[in-house]
């Protein structure tokens, strides 16, 4: 634990960085986030297993960013997150470090993207086997308990956009929901719209979410959107052999094709 | 059932569908009056949103048909629409939404004849799976 | 408000005769928006576009739309009547009621409603549409043609005689590429140096042309009419201007025992050299990594020998700045060297060589002055066998496709052989004859029938030594693959045509794509041909394929009439059909948050960065901006771009939206 305080107070005390984004005490044993600014207040810093957010979300933030060069406390995947947004222009070596934190409370300085892509690299980025065997359990559905299971799911949907909010990957200055020239998505929340809004939001999600979860936890009324997140990255994996968050410098699977991907649906 | 007259869009690159569907009209093949043709520049521009929308709108079936690999006008243009079929057609099938209803194909700017069954194939099809009512009635459209 | 006016064509009875078409100018009339509905029975006669014009002035129209035949057919000629009117030409727009509705349906009310559909679709859409002026871009008239062998020589040539300037950029102290090489060329057998060297020579006299001799491309910026190429003038160790080219340098430079590139290997050359007698220029380089005063400091010999004291020791690469308009690659290919095929002993057996050195054995200007004698010991090989297809067509050895070339140089070589071996035993080990061209089977045949060269139609497995003789071993598939075994003096490798090692290096530069194997990348395979997916950028020549000299100039001139073509104009003037990120008052200055996702998408590299920077000049943003020159309209980051901030004139967002409503969703007053 103090090693976390105290690479951050050595942090902050060099000027290396000037906020560390980390985990700070929660109420009711919770944890939550906090922007650390001064070596002396390091002591607000924590780590245990409450602290799940990925954090990278800040990293986004206008008003976070406003603050300076900032050290992410990161877990495996708020580091894939950084490599994606690395990926997609958004952050550089100049905006961040990460301190990889590791179960015990130890972290290791990542100064750099290269060192987190190293970092990375040695993580299991597959979907664990739960993971796994869950989306084989609802793909092994029939079409029609497939669709009353997720109109039953949408029909919860409040149109809160909290998903959108927790996701550090849904960064856009205007979302297409916001669109009005056409309007994309209707604005009230009924069952029409509420299919549209999460079939868009998974599929700009698809060759980019890092399965760090935090959609999920962030809907109010507890919509399973992990299940699409995984159900694309599985798909975008045994397709095209890619995964997100892995390379600060790599073209997006989206963006690219390759002449022999598959078209056995084509006819 | 059997009076029912499917609504079928089709979304097509200029290129070779819509100049393939040309040809069918200028061999004078007949097929069924059903479709109806959106025009795109390319299949990379037909974005999977459109889809949404047509079946929103009262879509029972949807046809997306380019030009065939390496014939793209653009090169890649159906290379890179492919791909996101791919992941879309996932997606809807994990949700639920019948795939059946989507028919892809690439119809060349010579296959007038490939397009003609392309359309009576598709509306056949979409004849036997009936109307897209689950999906249409999630708007409160025709319910039936 | 909008006033559409639609007319509907009766197109004589093309459309008439299965369509009601009264009924379809009355429904289109209670489309809202429509202020004029007419129906006539040719729209695209005089009378019609006279029509369509006198209703744009006097009813005031915002849009047309004309419900006829295919927009492929009439579009031009109906938007050019709206101009005509004084209505932007892009807000006409044609409902295809013909080709996709009368011509593919029986007379019924189906299809009726069908082509009201059609119609109310395009109406729907044309309320959408914007005024769009055509794009105009400035072009600078010279050409950069990147590699002096035939292709680049016959491209800039052409370029040059049309009349526009050309700089042409060679990698080697001298043009010519691998022709100036060659001995004599099928089919005609005619000898290369005596074609070729005419050409170099107009090359280096025409004043419309630069050559820049042992020089590279450095970098390549820009687009199409106005690109900015950085170009790298190595050092040659020598003032061109003062050289006379008199060669005194050359006869006495005392490291004397480097190998010749220019003779495959097989003869030696100084380290100050010329690399043949007839290279453009006639100037020599100083060879840095052999030369012994660069080596060891002492020397200079060239320099005291040169009469006009042109030598400079201490001269640097120069970087060249310059703006072109048009780029022609035409950087060639290259052919398997090396330990490629273990199996046959290239490299270990001095007597196993490949095809280019067989040309300079050939060659009367070659190392043997054109005497047919074996690397080895010079002796004068009876028995000769070819092996074609070494390499190529052959998935093992990762090289799937035919060479083209090789077909068609080993029957030459093994009559070249005969020729000047009359004694001499030349054998053909092959897979199948190549020989499409003119005069090529023919030419073929000859070899077989009048030189008697033996053609056996099988594999060689195995190449090794015995008592000074090359055992060839192989199957005659013809003869039910009955094993082979020829004692040869002599084995000559038609080896794989392959990309240039620099090929993928240069392709990066220029952003222009490539094959598996390293070859250029045509715009379209069968259509556009010497065009690359770059706008601007075209190709000549084997780089982009192996190729013979006939189709690599054939491709020169073709490439030459497409740049003529383009600096015809001193503008480009393109259809407005083009992507457009959007631009927003500022703080937001755009909806686009520079993921850039869409860049590696454009297949055509017309997506750019832009940097928004405040008055101070700080980076407030980082955006997408699409380059008008380039961009074709294909829509693939328009479909591609999560937040919708790329949007493609023509078939914008607001526009097919539109039509797939309009579509679905008949209104009472239609039927
Ligand atoms: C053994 C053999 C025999 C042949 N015999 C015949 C024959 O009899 N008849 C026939 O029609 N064809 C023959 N060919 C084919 C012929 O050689 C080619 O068709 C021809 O050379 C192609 O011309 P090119 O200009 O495209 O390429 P090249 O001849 O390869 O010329 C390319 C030029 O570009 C230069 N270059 C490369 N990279 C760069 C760079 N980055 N920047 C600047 N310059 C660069 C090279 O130095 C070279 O000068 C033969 C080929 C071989 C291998
Ligand atoms: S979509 Fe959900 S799981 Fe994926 S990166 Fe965003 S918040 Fe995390
Ligand atoms: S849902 Fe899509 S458009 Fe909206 S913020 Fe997320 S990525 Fe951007
Ligand atoms: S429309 Fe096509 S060519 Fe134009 S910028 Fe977009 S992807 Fe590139």
């Amino acid at each position: 634990m103090e090693t976390l305080r105290d690479k951050a107070r050595e942090l902050l005390a060099a000027r290396t960085v000037q906020v560390i984004i980390g985990y700070g005490q929660g109420s009711g044993g919770g944890a939550r986030a906090v922007f650390v600014r001064e070596a002396a207040e390091a002591d607000a810093l924590i780590f245990n297993e409450a602290c799940r957010q990925n954090l990278a979300v800040y990293l986004m933030k206008p008003e976070v960013r406003k603050l300076g060069k900032a050290a992410l406390v990161a877990t495996p995947s708020a580091l894939r997150t950084i490599l994606q947004l690395a990926a997609e222009n958004q952050v550089g070596d100049h905006d961040l470090l990460a301190l990889a934190v590791h179960a015990a409370g130890e972290v290791t300085l990542l100064a750099t993207l290269q060192a987190i892509e190293a970092h990375v690299t040695e993580l299991d980025a597959d979907l664990s086997a739960a993971e796994k065997a869950e989306l084989r359990k609802y793909e092994a559905l029939s079409l029609e308990q497939r669709r009353e299971y997720w109109q039953e799911q949408f029909s919860r949907c409040l149109k809160c956009y909290a998903c959108r909010a927790a996701c550090p990957l849904c960064y856009c200055s205007r979302c297409t929901v916001e669109c009005n020239q056409p309007q994309w998505i209707p604005v009230p929340a009924h069952d029409l719209g509420n299919l549209e809004w999460n079939v868009m939001r998974a599929m700009h999600l698809a060759g980019r979410c890092v399965n760090c979860g935090d959609c999920s936890r962030a809907c109010p009324v507890a919509i399973p959107l992990y299940l699409l997140n995984q159900k694309l990255i599985s798909d975008v994996f045994a397709n095209f052999n890619a995964r997100s968050g892995m390379a600060a410098k790599t073209d997006n699977a989206m963006s690219i094709f390759k002449p022999d991907d598959s078209e056995d649906f084509i006819r | 059932m059997s009076d029912f007259n499917p609504k079928i869009v089709a979304f097509v690159c200029n290129w070779c569908t819509y100049a393939g569907a040309d040809l069918t009209g200028t061999s004078r093949m007949k097929y069924s009056p059903q479709v109806s043709i959106i025009r795109f520049p390319c299949t990379g521009r037909i974005d999977f949103m459109l889809l949404l929308k047509a079946f929103a709108n009262g879509a029972d079936g949807i046809i997306v048909s380019g030009c065939h690999p390496n014939d793209c006008h653009y090169s890649s243009g159906n290379f890179h629409a492919r791909r996101r079929w791919i992941v879309f057609r996932g997606l809807l099938d994990f949700l639920g939404i019948d795939v059946r209803r989507v028919r892809f194909s690439w119809v060349s700017a010579a296959e007038g004849a490939k397009w003609a069954q392309l359309v009576n194939d598709t509306a056949e099809h979409v004849r036997q799976l009936g109307p897209f009512s689950g999906y249409h009635r999630l708007r409160g459209l025709g319910v039936g | 408000m909008a006033r559409i006016g639609v007319f509907i064509c009766h197109c004589g009875e093309n459309i008439s005769a299965t369509v009601d078409v009264k009924k379809v100018a009355a429904a289109a009339s209670r489309i809202p928006g429509v202020a004029h509905s007419v129906e006539y029975k040719y729209m695209c006669s005089d009378p019609g576009q006279q029509m369509i014009k006198n209703a744009v002035r006097e009813k005031n129209l915002t849009g047309v739309v004309v419900a006829a035949c295919s927009p492929r057919m009439h579009e031009p000629t109906f938007r050019r009547a709206c101009a005509e009117a004084g209505l932007n030409p892009f807000l006409c727009e044609m409902a295809n009621i013909r080709e996709h509705c009368s011509w593919v349906h029986e007379k019924s009310d189906a299809t009726t409603n069908k082509a009201i559909d059609i119609v109310r679709t395009l109406v729907a859409k044309v309320k959408k549409n914007k005024a769009l002026l055509p794009i105009k871009v400035p072009v600078t008239k010279t050409a950069l043609v990147l590699g002096g062998g035939i292709a680049g020589i016959q491209a800039s040539l052409d370029i040059a005689n049309a009349g526009h300037k050309v700089i042409l950029v060679e990698k080697q102290p001298s043009i010519g590429g691998h022709m100036s090489q060659l001995s004599e060329t099928f089919p005609t057998l005619d000898c290369s140096q005596c074609i070729l060297t005419p050409r170099m020579v107009e090359v280096a006299q025409h004043p419309n042309i630069t050559l820049h001799s042992y020089s590279e491309l450095e970098s390549l910026d820009g687009f199409i009419g106005n690109f900015k190429a950085r170009i790298r003038k190595k050092a040659r160790s020598l003032d061109e201007k003062l050289c006379t080219g008199c060669g005194l340098c050359t006869q006495k430079c005392p490291t004397r025992k480097i190998a010749s590139e220019f003779d495959a290997g097989l003869g030696l050359r100084p380290a100050i050299y010329v690399p043949f007698p007839q290279a453009v220029p006639n100037k020599p380089v100083i060879d840095r990594e052999h030369c012994t005063y660069y080596l060891k400091g002492k020397c200079r010999l060239c320099e005291k020998i040169c009469p006009t004291q042109a030598i400079r020791f201490d001269q640097e690469d120069e970087i060249l700045e310059v703006e072109v308009g048009a780029v022609v690659l035409a950087t060639g290919f290259d052919i398997k060297h090396g330990d490629f095929f273990p199996e046959y002993g290239y490299g270990k057996y001095k007597d196993v060589i490949d095809g280019l050195q067989f040309e300079r054995l050939a060659s009367a200007s070659g190392p043997t002055l054109g005497e047919m004698r074996r690397p080895s010991d010079g002796r004068v090989p009876e028995t000769v066998v070819f092996v074609a297809c070494a390499g190529s067509r052959d998935p093992a050895k990762g090289i799937e496709y035919c060479s083209k070339i090789c077909c068609m140089y080993t029957a030459k070589h093994a009559m070249l052989y005969k020729h000047k071996v009359h004694h001499g035993r030349p054998y053909v080990f092959y897979m199948d004859i190549r020989a499409g061209g003119k005069m090529y089977e023919e030419f073929v045949r000859r070899a077989q029938e009048v030189d008697g060269v033996q053609y056996i139609r099988g594999r060689v497995s195995r190449i090794y030594e015995r008592g000074g003789k090359l055992v060839v071993k192989g199957a005659d598939t013809l003869l039910g693959a009955r094993p082979m075994e020829i004692e040869a003096d002599l084995v000559v490798l038609a080896t794989a045509g392959v990309a240039n090692a620099g090929a993928e290096e240069l392709a990066q530069k220029v952003h222009v794509s490539y094959d598996p194997y390293y070859f250029y990348s045509e715009a379209h395979p069968k259509l556009r041909p010497v065009e690359t997916n770059t706008a601007g950028i075209f190709l000549a020549g084997a780089c982009q394929a192996p190729k013979d000299i006939p189709e690599s100039v054939a491709q020169a001139s073709g490439a030459a009439a497409k740049v003529a073509g383009l600096f015809s104009q001193s503008e480009l003037v393109r259809e407005p059909l083009i992507a457009v990120v959007d631009r927003q008052a500022p703080p937001l200055y755009s909806t686009c948050v520079g993921c850039f996702l869409c860049q590696a998408a454009c297949p055509y590299q017309a997506i750019e960065k832009e940097e928004i920077r405040g008055r101070d000049g700080r980076l407030i943003k980082t955006v997408a901006k699409v380059n008008p020159g380039l961009c074709q309209g294909c829509g693939t980051c328009v479909a591609l771009c999560r937040s919708k901030s790329i949007d493609i004139q023509g078939f914008s967002h607001e526009q097919v939206y539109a039509e797939v409503l309009a579509l679905l969703n008949r209104g009472e007053s239609d039927v």
